[in-house]
């Protein structure tokens, strides 16, 4: 112990200054919260935040981060796991994957840290596994929702996926909107993938996919769209376009009386923080579907709960809301801790064969549990429609809806990438 | 019929808003030589002015009306103190103004907690003729921009201040030797130009919402507009920016939207390849 003080002598300096119990700041964008009592007999437990605190949604980060904080907190007031404390690091992947990769090995390697979670898009979570999992050895909990056939051993998922949030909400927009969709896309990995599985669901429930067209990611104007939208009379527009983009197409749609004849705009993304891009009118009756909304609150002790704990600690801009991956970093780390609790240690191996079961009676929107051999969770699902700038509960699942993912035919995949992999070296 | 009502409007609007970014940038580039990066910041201020004055319970034409002048204030100060060292070297000039760029953009995301939010229009909605639905802001962006190049163009064509920013342009020494203050020319026409992207970005923000990086979006269609359209003239910018900006509105129309966002660059491109002085090669006004 008085090596490792001496090694890491300034940062020990400067948090017996603070009084251990701030954060410290170890070089841009990277913090140590440290419990106070920190000098437990075993040493604490130590976990990596790894999420965009900077850059285009650098909102989504700190809100990610932020619940993070409040969780630890929380678990190291309840008197830790395992009888020690936690000891939280965050670093900012900042929004560009070569800065991420950077900062986790930093986690990897400096801070040794027991379990990495974070990544917000698809592109930082595929720069980031690689160091984690694989050269890192360390579990790795991905919280954003996502495409899915992400499938790689010692990373759990804990966000919603294409199956939980269209097996449901697809038959809902049919009977509440129509049965000609239309696919406006953003053109990048995840709409691509989740189209391909929207489009199936359509088809299923007996509607039709009119058009299915994408756009560069930074294109504001959508007149051709809008009249595509209006001409072919489409009754359902499932979106898939992110901001910059979506305000200006929301607009175009509304100004072009889209809603007012009988359209149904539907986005799987939309969530409270998405909710301030266009004026409450031009939005009204939007639906999303989502593992948790604030309106929940008023129905669910437990959601109120940890909204009420989240916004008493964070009030401010960053939201506690399901498209930013907050709540999935809250049922990531729940999971984990009760791994963590049941395997009697932090033991790769051991979290990992607790975690591939693991089960949390209380979240935001209710219970989750992983689902053995396929490192994805189970959740409940929210189908909200907005009106004057809130959201309103229309339709809930039953009960835990299954993710789908990581089964025998994505498997397969895995297994043959890995062979050409092998194959060139 | 309909159909391509509407989408003449469309186009027409896209262009107009093209056009009223490209104004300022424009100005700047062909009457002062130098490549303001900046410029989208500019226009990302005028935004931002315009959603505070709304997120205060004002009018939003109060904000509208005011960003002009505070962004054409911010540019002039902009220009003395750090502007006007980069005159002897335009590569070092695109450096300092794209830093000061990054500065003002940061600082904007920092302030808006990178989100994006609404601003509502003063006449919104939309006008009808039977199935045609027009926006009515966009309608009225239109017609601001018409108005406003027309402005520009007797401002520099038919008054004194016009010559003598022209004759600033043309030959510094002589102008100066015939009694003409240039730095106070100088601070002015940047002032000008950042106060018509305080303008562009007060117009376009409800249109676009606001995020920090509603400038930038911006920045390289307006210099490819500049470039296509010829430096050196007032006309010449105008002229290449309702190229560029009814391209990228048009060409969505009629084939699919990934390609027409790089065709209109490739079009460009070439464009520059085969007259490299431009639509207009800085002659008149």
């Amino acid at each position: 112990m008085s090596e490792l003080r001496a090694d890491l002598s300034r940062r020990r300096f400067l948090s017996g200054l603070a009084f251990t119990s701030g954060a410290v700041a170890t070089g841009l964008g990277s913090w140590v919260i440290r419990p106070d009592w920190a000098n437990a007999a075993e040493g604490p437990i130590k976990l990596g935040i790894a999420t965009d605190l900077t850059g285009p949604i650098g909102y989504a980060g700190n809100a990610d981060a932020n619940t993070a904080k409040m969780v630890v907190k929380q678990l190291n007031d309840a008197g830790g796991l395992l009888g020690r404390p936690i000891e939280l690091f965050v670093e900012d992947t900042a929004s560009n994957e070569s800065v991420a990769v950077g900062n986790v090995r930093k986690l990897i390697q400096r801070d040794k840290v027991d379990m990495v979670l974070g990544g917000i898009t698809s592109s930082m979570r595929n720069a980031i596994k690689d160091p984690i999992v694989a050269r890192g050895k360390t579990l790795y909990i991905y919280p954003q929702l996502y495409e899915g056939k992400e499938c790689t051993p010692y990373l759990f998922c804990t966000g919603p996926t294409p199956a939980q949030q269209c097996d449901e909400f697809i038959p809902w927009l049919i009977k509440n909107g129509g049965k000609r969709f239309a696919l406006p896309s953003a053109n990048y990995v995840w709409p691509h993938v989740l189209n391909e599985y929207a489009r199936k669901v359509i088809e299923a429930s007996g509607g039709e996919v009119v058009f299915e067209e994408y756009y560069p990611l930074d294109q504001v104007d959508f007149s051709a769209t809008v009249n595509r939208i209006v001409s072919n009379k489409v009754d359902v527009v499932f979106n898939t376009v992110i901001p910059p983009g979506v305000g200006p197409f929301f607009k175009q749609l509304y100004e072009a009386g889209f809603q007012k004849n009988g359209g149904r705009l539907a986005c799987v993304y939309y969530d409270e923080n998405t909710l301030n891009i266009n004026q409450a009118v031009e939005i009204e009756g939007l639906a999303s579907c989502l593992d948790y909304f604030k309106v929940l609150t008023k129905d669910d002790p437990v959601s109120a709960k940890i909204q009420a704990a989240y916004e008493k600690d964070y009030p401010g801009n960053f939201l506690f809301a399901a498209g930013s991956a907050a709540t999935g970093t809250y049922r990531g780390l729940m999971l984990w801790a009760a791994a963590v609790k049941e395997a009697g240690k932090v033991d790769r191996e051991a979290v990992a064969a607790a975690l591939d079961h693991a089960k949390i009676a209380e979240g935001p929107g209710g219970p989750a549990e992983m689902v053995p051999g396929k490192r994805h969770c189970k959740m409940k699902m929210y189908t909200a429609i907005a009106k004057g700038g809130n959201y309103e509960i229309v339709a809930r699942s039953e009960g835990l809806v299954d993710p789908k993912e990581c089964c025998a035919a994505a498997r397969r995949g895995m297994a043959r990438m890995e062979r050409s992999r092998q194959a060139h070296g | 019929m309909a159909s391509s009502l509407v989408a003449g409007f469309e186009i027409l609007s896209f262009a107009a808003i093209i056009v009223l970014v490209v104004l300022g940038l424009g100005i700047i580039a062909s009457m002062m030589g130098i490549f303001n990066f900046a410029q989208g910041e500019f226009v990302l201020l005028g935004a931002y002015i315009t959603y505070l004055a709304a997120s205060r319970g004002m009018p939003v034409w109060v904000g509208m009306a005011a960003a002009p002048f505070l962004v054409g204030g911010f540019g002039f100060i902009l220009e003395a103190l750090i502007i006007r060292r980069f005159y002897a070297a335009p590569i070092v000039a695109m450096l300092g103004t794209y830093a000061l760029s990054l500065i003002i953009r940061e600082i904007v995301r920092g302030l808006i907690g990178g989100l994006y939010l609404s601003v509502p229009e003063p006449i919104g909605g939309s006008i009808d003729f039977g199935s045609v639905h027009i926006s009515a802001w966009r309608l009225v962006i239109v017609v601001v921009t018409v108005g406003v190049m027309i402005g520009c163009y007797l401002l520099l064509a038919r008054t004194s201040f016009g010559l003598r920013v022209r004759a600033t342009l043309e030959n510094p020494a002589l102008a100066r030797a015939s009694g003409i203050s240039t730095p106070a020319i100088y601070g002015a026409t940047f002032a000008f130009g950042a106060a018509l992207a305080g303008l562009a970005g007060a117009l376009v923000v409800p249109v676009f919402s606001l995020f920090a990086d509603l400038g930038i979006r911006f920045l390289i269609q307006g210099f490819v507009a500049v470039m296509v359209g010829g430096v050196g003239s007032f006309m010449g910018p105008v002229a290449g920016a309702s190229v560029i900006g009814t391209m990228s509105a048009a060409l969505p129309w009629i084939m699919a939207p990934v390609i027409a966002d790089v065709l209109v660059f490739v079009l460009a491109i070439v464009f520059i390849k085969f007259r490299p002085q431009g639509l207009l090669s800085g002659k008149g006004v």
